[in-house]
């Protein structure tokens, strides 16, 4: 099995879950178009690489480290489709064709240093995953706080936003916690209490729970 | 032939001063305060100049036009009505950047717009601010205004007038992939009142108030692409929209605002204190207290002031003449007089105490401060410590408390505070009763017990109904406004505003209902409701029996079982009337007895008539309870 193919079934498989459930072998030879024996085939074999869990009739999971795989054979793809469209004015299903077949070739490094071309924070614009991973943030992602950590007086710029409520997230954009933008840690009235935060030129108190859905790059 | 009337809506986020800027425009008051939410409901009023007529709407705050809030839908409605000739779109000069990513949607949708930069005046000290760049650059008139010092509400008006409010051709680039969506949804969308643009931006965002309307075919195809759109971003394209607005405001803010370099001030050094741990909560109990010692000691001093004054200028004429005329007249004219002097000396006294402070608290920004302080504790009872400014509230009048709940979006807690604001948190007119009645003729030291056991009876309501309402709260999200020095004209002004019914109608009605109970007492017509109900107000409460009417009564209007009490007890004076105990059993009836008739009207339009009969009757049943409770107590000891 080649590095490619390899990669190819762990994207489509994240592209199905996003790494939370498991997905029956039929429906993912029927996403990638190749026959559910092959599909059977290969699955075993990824679990024997651990990079997914497999079990008869509930179907194919990501384990961590093949998320972890798929997540930046993903982010590859989408820095490379990036670039196709907006740097080479390509379309973009021509950029989505063409970047299936580099988001193999790039290596780690390369990957990175497109993102900085593009002179955007690389955690903040690669375009593809909620967690930042590895391979964009060059080395760790120790960078990123969530902010309900913060101590009082430490600032930093607002990475991303996670949290199961999709309201939550309307709520805090709305509100303009969106990423990129400056947070000051002002105040925390107790450990699981409110926290409240300087944003741009005004001040915001948020309970622990939403607090906790916003992630923040303290490196700069 | 009527002459059109151009509509143009007042639009900007939460505390950027919409309400006082309308205040301005259109000579109408409204109340407004130094934080979020503080109008709930929209006012309308006209302008006139030149002989161009103009109705302007004072709408609640809005972050965005994302239908995330009850406020947003009324915004959003706001807009999509075709009789909306303009936008006038309200920004905070101090705090631009949030303001400009609200103008930028409302552009966007393709609607005329006027942007107002209010707190000018406020802003000068910390910025430089280019109005004509911002102007060119946006494509539409900015106008500086200061709501609090009129300065430039005039040429507002004029603008608003000339029908200067332009549709720009400023576009939000947003990236690649939510261009490319844009383009493909446009192509779908139908001729509508708002920018193909614009709509095909919202059903991006997946904003509700928006899909509706749009053909089934092309809300699946939207939602077809909203998805494959949150697969390629690994987000959500609200995020990266949200995003791109801020990047151009901020880019668009470098531009046209300088900063000027300047120390902390005095209020943000203050302000830090307010919400430090250590410092916030000293704080807040010392507010709590100096606020309950003043409408305990200030509102006795002018209690008997009132009462001084009333007797030297009409109050011993009226005991004089009823003294001549002897017989039946003159005890009811007795009583009547005596009724009016305990409502003026009572009820003007502690009312004017609570809304001076209230105002004070309100303007100076301090509220929401506590609200962060007190959201832990909030939280045992299933609330976010938001629920807090309607408590506050209530301890004037439980009516505005009860509309100040629509800002709390769940109704599961918004059942839970209006239950602990009915049956715990005393109104003004229960507070006199309380301070004025109990305090007077019981002992001040009564007076404070029955607010530390309403102070317990809200900590039961409260878990009490988290535990049979269980859910998580809702979260907690609240702009924090500058601390500020309150104006003495704003507040004065509210105070006026919320006291003011007392003398229109409530006075008239306390008058008219005296007479009319004194001829009813004359010629013991009563009996019939005093007899049977003898065994709760004899019986369980130890109450002379008379007592109830004044129980009755006070469900119109809490201040009036205090004048009937007066006159109940007439030819009596109230001290000989019932003793110390039974005054104390009297106030914890009262402070906890079910809502008066406008409070009870308002519950039901707002929570329903349901659960309004349910919290009425507990709360009677809880005040005779409690009542006869204390009873016992005094007579076991």
């Amino acid at each position: 099995m080649t590095t490619r193919n390899r990669e190819d079934y762990l994207i489509s498989i994240l592209r199905l879950t996003e790494g939370q459930s498991a997905i029956k072998t039929t429906e993912l030879s029927t996403f990638m178009n190749i026959s559910p024996a092959s599909v059977t085939e290969m699955v075993k074999i990824l679990s024997n690489e651990g990079l997914v869990e497999y079990e008869k009739y509930k179907g194919v999971k990501l384990t961590e480290s093949g998320l972890h795989v798929a997540r930046q054979v993903r982010k590859k793809h989408h820095v490379m489709e990036h670039f196709l469209m907006d740097i080479l004015n390509l379309d973009h299903d021509a950029a989505h064709e063409e970047a299936c077949k580099m988001e193999h070739a790039i290596s780690d490094e390369s990957a990175v240093k497109m993102c900085k071309m593009f002179g955007i924070p690389v955690d903040d614009d690669c375009k593809s995953c909620k967690n930042p991973c590895d391979a964009c943030l060059g080395k760790t992602n120790d960078s990123s706080k969530v902010l309900v950590s913060l101590t009082p007086g430490e600032h930093g710029m607002i990475s991303h936003l996670k949290s199961d409520d999709p309201d939550v997230v309307k709520k805090l954009i709305s509100l303009g916690f969106v990423p990129g933008r400056e947070v000051t840690m002002d105040s925390k009235i107790s450990d699981k209490g409110p926290r409240v935060i300087g944003l741009g030129n005004s001040t915001v108190a948020l309970d622990f729970g939403m607090a906790s859905s916003i992630f923040v790059d303290v490196s700069s | 032939m009527p002459e059109k009337m151009l509509q143009v809506a007042l639009i900007g986020q939460p505390n950027v001063g919409k309400s006082s800027l309308f205040s301005r425009l259109t000579g109408v008051g409204v109340i407004s305060s130094n934080y979020s939410g503080t109008t709930v409901e929209f006012e309308e009023s006209v302008i006139k100049r030149n002989g161009v007529n103009v109705r302007v709407h004072d709408l609640p705050g809005t972050y965005s036009i994302s239908g995330n809030s009850a406020d947003e839908d009324v915004a959003i409605r706001m807009l999509s009505d075709p009789d909306n000739d303009a936008v006038v779109l309200v920004a905070d000069a101090t705090n631009l950047e949030s303001s400009l990513v609200l103008c930028f949607e409302v552009m966007e949708l393709g609607l005329p717009v006027i942007l107002a930069l209010n707190k000018f005046d406020a802003s000068k000290k910390r910025f430089d601010t280019d109005v004509d760049a911002l102007s060119n650059y946006l494509g539409i008139p900015v106008i500086p205004v200061s709501a609090k010092t009129s300065e430039g509400v005039d040429n507002l008006a004029d603008a608003i007038c000339a029908g200067k409010a332009t549709v720009s051709a400023f576009q939000v680039k947003y990236s690649n992939y939510i261009e490319r969506s844009i383009t493909v949804l446009i192509k779908l969308l139908g001729e509508t009142r708002f920018s193909k643009r614009g709509k095909a931006v919202k059903l991006l965002e997946g904003t509700q108030d928006f899909i509706d309307g749009v053909p089934d075919d092309v809300q699946e195809k939207a939602e077809i692409i909203r998805n494959s759109l949150k697969e390629l971003l690994g987000e959500s394209p609200n995020i990266e929209i949200g995003r791109d607005r801020y990047a151009h405001s901020d880019i668009l803010i470098k531009t046209v605002q300088k900063k000027t370099q300047r120390p902390q001030t005095r209020a943000e050094k203050i302000s830090d204190l307010t919400i430090a741990p250590i410092t916030g909560v000293p704080i807040l109990a010392a507010i709590f207290a100096i606020m309950f010692l003043s409408i305990i000691y200030l509102g006795e001093y002018l209690s008997g002031a009132v009462e001084w004054t009333y007797d030297v200028c009409i109050g011993d004429f009226i005991d004089n003449l009823a003294g001549s005329l002897g017989g039946n007249l003159e005890l009811i004219l007795i009583g009547i007089n005596g009724s009016i002097r305990a409502i003026l000396s009572l009820l003007i006294a502690y009312i004017l105490v609570f809304y001076l402070i209230l105002g004070v608290l309100e303007d100076s920004g301090y509220l929401p401060r506590a609200v962060v302080l007190l959201d832990s504790l909030m939280h045992k009872f299933g609330l976010h410590g938001g629920a807090f400014i309607p408590m506050m509230v209530g301890i004037g009048c439980n009516v505005p408390a009860i509309l100040a709940t629509r800002s709390i979006h769940s109704r599961r807690e918004r059942l839970i505070v209006i239950s602990m604001i009915v049956m715990a948190v005393p109104c003004s007119a229960q507070m006199a009763i309380i301070m004025g009645v109990t305090g007077k003729y019981a002992g001040v030291e009564y007076a404070l017990a029955i607010l530390v056991m309403l102070l317990v009876l809200i900590g039961i309501t409260g878990l009490v109904l988290n535990k049979f309402l269980k859910s998580e709260p809702s979260n907690l999200a609240m702009e924090l406004p500058d601390l500020v020095m309150p104006q003495a004209k704003n507040v004065l002004y509210k105070t006026w505003e919320r006291i003011k019914d007392f003398f229109i109608i409530a006075f008239p009605m306390l008058v008219v209902g005296s007479v009319v109970v004194e001829i009813l007492l004359a010629y013991n017509a009563l009996n019939i409701i005093v007899d049977p109900l003898s065994f709760i107000t004899v019986g369980m409460l130890g109450l002379p029996a008379v007592v109830i009417i004044a129980f009755l009564v006070g469900i119109l209007r809490k201040e009036m079982s205090v004048a009937l009490l007066v006159i109940l007890a007439a030819p009596l004076t109230l001290d000989q009337f019932m003793t110390p105990e039974q005054f104390v059993v009297f106030g914890v009836v009262m402070a906890v007895f079910m809502p008066c008739l406008a409070t009870f009207t308002v519950m039901g339009r707002e929570i329903g008539w349901k659960d309004t009969a349910i919290i009425a009757f507990v709360s009677m049943a809880v005040a005779i309870l409690i009542g006869s409770l204390f009873n016992m107590i005094f007579i076991a000891f």
